[in-house]
């Protein structure tokens, strides 16, 4: 049937509305950026990624494209973990678009690259170049308050709390609403508890949470008062023995030589009974296993991935890896075969203990042998943690002591085999707080919290743990042992 | 010498309005200023060596006047010129030797104006004998007697004279006589003057209208009788009627003179006595003849009421109607009953109300400071856009006339126009923006405020873009150089409903305080108390850290934000209970709330800067000397800081410093700190550090509020050289 022309135009009419607004090439880029931006927000990165790389390769003339290439630059560190191809992207911004928008976004990438591998002073200070370059060139940018933040993470990397206090207090009072302002906050705190200013660190959290109660921080912040407060207020650290609770039974409580909670409250159970990692959700519900030998330790990545150690080969994720080191033969190489711990530092450097060589082994993320850490000394090192400002602390079963050292290998502190109202005779294992303090199972003597100087702040009673194998902390900072005894992992709050 | 036609105009100008305007004929108008120059140019002829050269002149000058004459009745200036004309003409004819021209010249002008006389010092005796001689034959002589006199004669309708007049020189011929005065019957006669003869008429004039005599008390009343005004009494009592108006109820100091309505026709009448802040008394009039009475005395009764009037901030003045009546607070007696319109001005914005007071009402009114902004009008950012421009105006302002917290208004076109014409400036001019000299927007908004008596401005740019449906408002504190831009679109009252809500948001400088410091844990049923801020409410009511709140109010509160959420709703001075635990045992506590000031964000994209400044402004200004005035002084700081102005911002750090008290809390030390910010920002390192190191020596000052973080620990970081 044939409609009559002016029903056909009207027709037409209804039907185009939407087309007119997407008509300009301005409008469609934006449109595929802020859709890109989504989706990477959403963690759809592929979908993400081809949109950022429509903008680039089909609306090159637009002014989409700049921010377009520091999405991408982004992708490839975040998503991708390629430095270099990123450092590349961020570069390409900041030269072809200096007076745009991104330009500040790039140098602030820039910084944040450089930041993540500075291990000197000097790299410390590149890093804190770009970040000021964002302040004074780009005044009045919303990239400022993030790279004054980020000024603060340099301070604090570099050891000088203090400027970081101030400078992460400077963008919670000068840039109160900005994206940056929540995680100045809780650096303000974080700071200030690493500087034993536990009352101080309390207070900032909370004012995290009076701030910004939706942030992501907030509840980051509540797991941190609870545990400051636990340690800090009435006359000395308190744990009480959590009776109501329990987890797991049967032989996945067998010859534990692990456990581990991760961020997102999973209670990792290694168990060489079943031959596996056992994970336990914050419902206590068991969950599928990672099957392996000889499991010897269980750790995190920075990204928040498992580790798993065991003798003969270490998994990383989904990846499994066996590690071969040189001989005194040129060209030679020996596997390790009496892996004890595995560790992955903030710049990517893979660190792995074993007990044949009785040393620790340094490996780049490419897994090349660097060498070993923190020198050629011999060590019996049967844990390995690192307690999240640099510091990686390696038990040593033979001295019986912790020492920690930095990521180039300086010794900063170290908890000797005696010492003021203590004495390490079989140390087990160990784990950080957020504040740096130390808990140290041994199976002899107990479970001991120490200050990050090396003061002996607490112990649990004798008979509340008959034989602590393994620990770990929950976020909020309540303490579980496997009581090899028992065999039970108990709880205390 | 003056040039005849400046004479003429000036001799034109210099007649009363009503003479010039008197009859006269539009050609006649036209015609004058040229008539006066050829009669000026005659009259010199005419003194020359040869009288008869001015013939010509004279003989142009009766031409045209005898046509303008034939048109319409001459004015009395045209037909002077006319007579004097034909005077001349007639002299300069003689002068020559022709008689019979001179005659005829004579008898014209004697038809023209009978009673018209030769000087004798200026013509000689024989023209002037001539001229009579004339004259006898062509006039005879009229009297007229009326009672009573003072009557008008005219004869043809043409005003002759007021009676009683003694006999008055008029062309022969007959007339018809009308005698008449208001309030009498007009009579006529016809007469018949001849030559040489006086006719001479007595007339009895016969009285139709009433005369009444009023005396009121006070003086000054307007009689108005059927709705009309018929004049006003004034002056005072003649001693002589004092006794008289004592014992009608008159206090004779205070009543009027006699005062005399004439032509009252008989029958009945509405009379209203009326004065300004007096009841007006209202009476009926029956006029029985036509006579003379006197109208029993009118006493008005005052009408006032009082007027009693605050303002916030005080001291403000008032004016009444345009009249300044002082400042406030004030009591206002004696205000006339009726409508008035209040004006409350001050440095900081003004009241206004149309207000109505009955009489002896007495009227409380508490009059509120609200600053003022006015709107400039739209500019379009291209040629494009101007077509726009009013639609855009049409549209915006009834939308933005809803802005309640400011008084809203428009400047007259022209007004602007002028101002900005007197600094050089255009209206596009005064938007910040490139090219746009922010010293110029200082300094001429500061003008225009002083002369709107405004605190702010607003202009709406209309951008250059394809549809130009949207509008860019700049909000402009005056005084200041960078706006706060928000965009409306014509047609959605949304997108205005934003930006009202943000200029009617009034920036607080205060909120309620309990110095109570608690944090959230998972350890605890409720929040413990982790600090406690000494001095504050919390510490007076003896509460004690660790001890663990779990209700405000008898509410439950499990977070920090439930105790925050009890304390915003409240004022300082409320009390909150609270129900503490200390290890098992309860506890309740009331706890009288303080008040803490509150430093403005920095950076907020939710507030308008602008307005804050219009408000801070306003405390400053409202109450000089306080503490309200140096935390407001303090913001405005802060706020000079969000633009970026550091230079203001010194400055009013400088003066909130002296002005703060020094105390915990948002103080002085807090003054001191960001006065040490502002410099380092204006690159005065040195003065920056020992800023810094004076703000370090404040121990208990704090940022943000009174509970915020301390000032000495950042000063001293600063002060050291910290980033």
């Amino acid at each position: 049937m044939k409609c009559a022309p002016r029903a056909l135009a009207a027709a037409a009419l209804l039907l185009a509305p939407t087309a007119w607004p997407q008509s300009s090439p301005e409008q469609q880029a934006k449109s595929l950026l802020d859709d890109g931006r989504g989706y990477y927000a959403k963690g759809q990165y592929k979908q993400a990624l081809d949109n950022f790389n429509t903008i680039v390769s089909g609306f090159p003339n637009t002014e989409s494209v700049d921010d377009a290439m520091l999405e991408i630059g982004r992708y490839q560190a975040e998503v991708e973990g390629d430095i270099e191809k990123a450092r590349g992207s961020f570069e390409s911004v900041a030269k072809r678009f200096p007076q745009s928008d991104s330009a500040p976004g790039a140098y602030y990438h820039l910084g944040l690259i450089t930041l993540d591998k500075a291990r000197s002073g000097a790299e410390l200070d590149d890093a804190l170049a770009q970040f000021t370059r964002v302040q004074r060139l780009y005044s009045k940018s919303d990239w400022v308050p993030r790279a004054l933040s980020a000024i603060g993470l340099v301070h604090r990397k570099a050891g000088r709390l203090a400027d970081a206090v101030e400078t992460q207090r400077r963008v919670t009072l000068e840039y109160p609403t900005s994206d940056a302002a929540a995680l100045a906050q809780y650096e303000v705190g974080h700071c200030l508890a690493l500087l034993g200013d536990a009352r101080g660190a309390m207070e900032a959290f909370q004012q995290l949470r009076n701030a910004h109660p939706q942030s992501e921080w907030a509840a980051r912040a509540l797991e941190r008062i609870t545990a400051l407060y636990r340690l800090s207020e009435g006359t000395r650290p308190f744990f009480s023995h959590d009776t109501g609770w329990s987890i797991g039974s049967g032989d996945v409580l067998k010859d534990v030589d692990a456990i581990l909670m991760t961020p997102q409250r999973t209670l990792w159970i290694a168990s060489n009974k079943v031959k596996a990692a056992v994970p336990f959700d914050k419902d206590a519900k068991m969950g599928p296993s990672l099957g392996a030998e000889d499991l010897r330790s269980l750790s995190l990545t920075p990204k928040g991935e498992l580790i798993v150690a065991s003798r003969l080969a270490a998994r990383f994720g989904k990846d499994i890896k066996s590690f071969s080191v040189p001989t005194n033969k040129p060209g030679e190489q020996e596997p390790l075969e009496r892996i004890t711990a595995a560790l992955v530092l903030p710049g990517g450097d893979v660190l792995v203990s074993d007990l044949k060589r009785k040393r620790v082994h340094r490996f780049s993320p490419r897994w090349e042998y660097k060498g070993p850490f923190p020198d050629a000394k011999e060590r019996e090192i049967v844990r390995m943690a690192q307690d999240g400002e640099g510091g990686i602390a390696l038990l040593d079963a033979d001295e019986k002591s912790v020492r920690v050292f930095d990521e180039n290998g300086k010794p900063l502190r170290a908890i000797a085999t005696k010492g003021a109202g203590y004495e390490l005779k079989k140390p087990a294992d160990i784990a950080f707080d957020a504040s740096r303090n130390l808990y140290l199972a041994d199976e002899e003597t107990g479970v001991m919290l120490f200050a990050p100087d090396g003061r002996l702040l607490a112990a649990l009673p004798a008979d509340e743990v008959k034989k602590p194998r393994a620990l770990t902390l929950e976020p909020a900072g309540a303490l579980l042992v496997y009581d090899e005894k028992t065999q039970k992992v108990l709880r205390f709050k | 010498m003056r040039r005849p036609k400046a004479l003429a105009l000036a001799v034109l100008l210099a007649l009363p309005p009503a003479a010039r305007s008197l009859a006269q004929s539009a050609a006649e108008v036209q015609e004058m200023p040229a008539l006066q120059e050829l009669m000026a140019a005659a009259l010199n002829e005419f003194s020359g060596a040869q009288q008869s050269r001015s013939i010509v002149q004279w003989d142009e000058l009766v031409t045209r006047l005898e046509a303008l004459r034939r048109q319409a009745p001459l004015s009395p200036r045209a037909k002077d010129l006319l007579v004097q004309a034909y005077e001349y003409r007639a002299r300069a004819y003689y002068g020559t030797g022709l008689q019979d021209k001179a005659a005829e010249n004579f008898r014209a002008l004697i038809q023209l104006q009978p009673q018209h006389a030769l000087s004798k010092e200026r013509v000689s005796p024989k023209v002037v004998d001539f001229f009579n001689n004339l004259k006898k034959d062509l006039v005879g002589f009229l009297a007229v007697q009326s009672k009573p006199a003072g009557a008008k004669v005219s004869l043809n309708g043409e005003f002759l004279s007021l009676t009683d007049f003694f006999p008055l020189e008029v062309l022969a011929g007959s007339y018809q006589v009308e005698i008449t005065r208001e309030g009498y019957k007009t009579e006529t006669r016809d007469v018949t003057i001849a030559p040489k003869v006086t006719e001479t008429l007595e007339v009895d004039l016969m009285r139709t209208l009433a005369r009444f005599a009023f005396v009121t008390e006070p003086a000054g009343v307007e009689i108005w009788m059927d709705g009309e005004l018929r004049g006003t009494t004034s002056g005072t009592l003649a001693p002589d009627q004092h006794e008289a108006a004592r014992a009608a109820g008159l206090e004779p100091t205070r009543a009027s003179a006699r005062f005399e309505l004439p032509n009252v026709t008989l029958g009945a009448h509405q009379l209203e006595f009326r004065r300004k802040c007096y009841e007006t008394v209202k009476r009926g009039l029956e006029v029985p003849e036509p006579a003379d009475f006197d109208a029993p005395p009118v006493k008005l009764q005052d009408s006032v009421g009082s007027l009693q009037l605050s303002s916030d901030p005080p001291g403000a003045l008032i004016f009444l109607d345009g009249e300044a009546m002082g400042q406030t607070p004030r009591e206002l007696e004696r205000v006339c009953s009726g409508k008035h319109r209040l004006e409350v001005k001050h440095a900081s914005g003004k009241f206004v109300q149309d207000l109505t007071i009955a009489r002896n009402e007495s009227l409380s009114l508490d009059c509120p400071i609200r600053p003022s902004l006015a709107f400039l009008g739209v500019v379009a950012a291209s040629a494009a856009g101007e077509r726009l421009v009013k639609e855009a105006e049409e549209r915006l302002v009834p939308d933005l006339a809803k802005i309640k917290t400011l008084n809203f208004l428009t400047v007259p076109r022209e007004l602007l126009d002028r101002l900005l014409e007197s600094e050089r400036v255009s209206l596009k001019g005064l938007i910040p923006g490139p090219g746009n000299e922010p010293d110029t927007i200082r300094r001429v908004t500061e003008k225009l405020a002083a002369a709107l008596e405004v605190q702010g401005f607003l202009i709406a740019l209309l951008p250059e873009e394809r549809l130009q449906r949207t509008a860019q408002l700049h909000l402009l504190a005056a005084g200041n150089t960078v706006s706060d831009p928000t965009s409306v679109t014509f047609s959605e009252s949304a997108s205005y409903l934003r930006f009202l809500s943000a200029v009617d948001q009034k920036a607080t400088a205060y909120r309620p305080w309990s110095g109570l410091i608690t944090v959230d844990t998972l350890l605890h049923d409720g929040v413990p108390v982790l600090r406690i801020v000494p001095g504050s409410p919390a510490a007076a009511a003896g509460v004690k850290v660790g001890e663990v709140l779990y209700a405000a109010d008898g509410q439950p509160v499990k977070r920090t934000a439930d105790l925050l959420r009890a304390i915003e709703t409240k004022k300082p001075g409320d009390r909150l209970a609270l129900q503490l635990r200390a290890g098992a045992a309860p506890r309740a506590l009331e706890l009288q709330l303080g008040v803490t000031p509150q430093e403005v964000p920095l950076n907020d994209p939710a507030l308008l800067y602008n307005k804050v400044m219009i408000d801070l402004r306003q405390q400053v200004d409202g109450y000089p000397g306080t503490e309200t005035a140096a935390f407001a002084r303090f913001n405005l700081g802060i706020c000079a800081m969000h633009f970026g102005d550091f230079a203001a911002a010194h400055e009013h750090f400088l003066k909130a410093k002296v002005e703060l008290p020094n105390r915990p809390g948002l103080s002085q030390g807090s003054a001191a700190y960001y006065l040490g910010v502002a410099l380092e920002r204006l690159g005065y390192k040195r003065e920056a550090a020992e800023a810094y190191k004076t703000a370090s020596a404040y121990k208990e000052a704090t940022l943000f509020n009174n509970d915020g973080p301390a000032v000495a620990p950042l000063a001293e970081r600063r002060a050291g050289g910290g980033s």
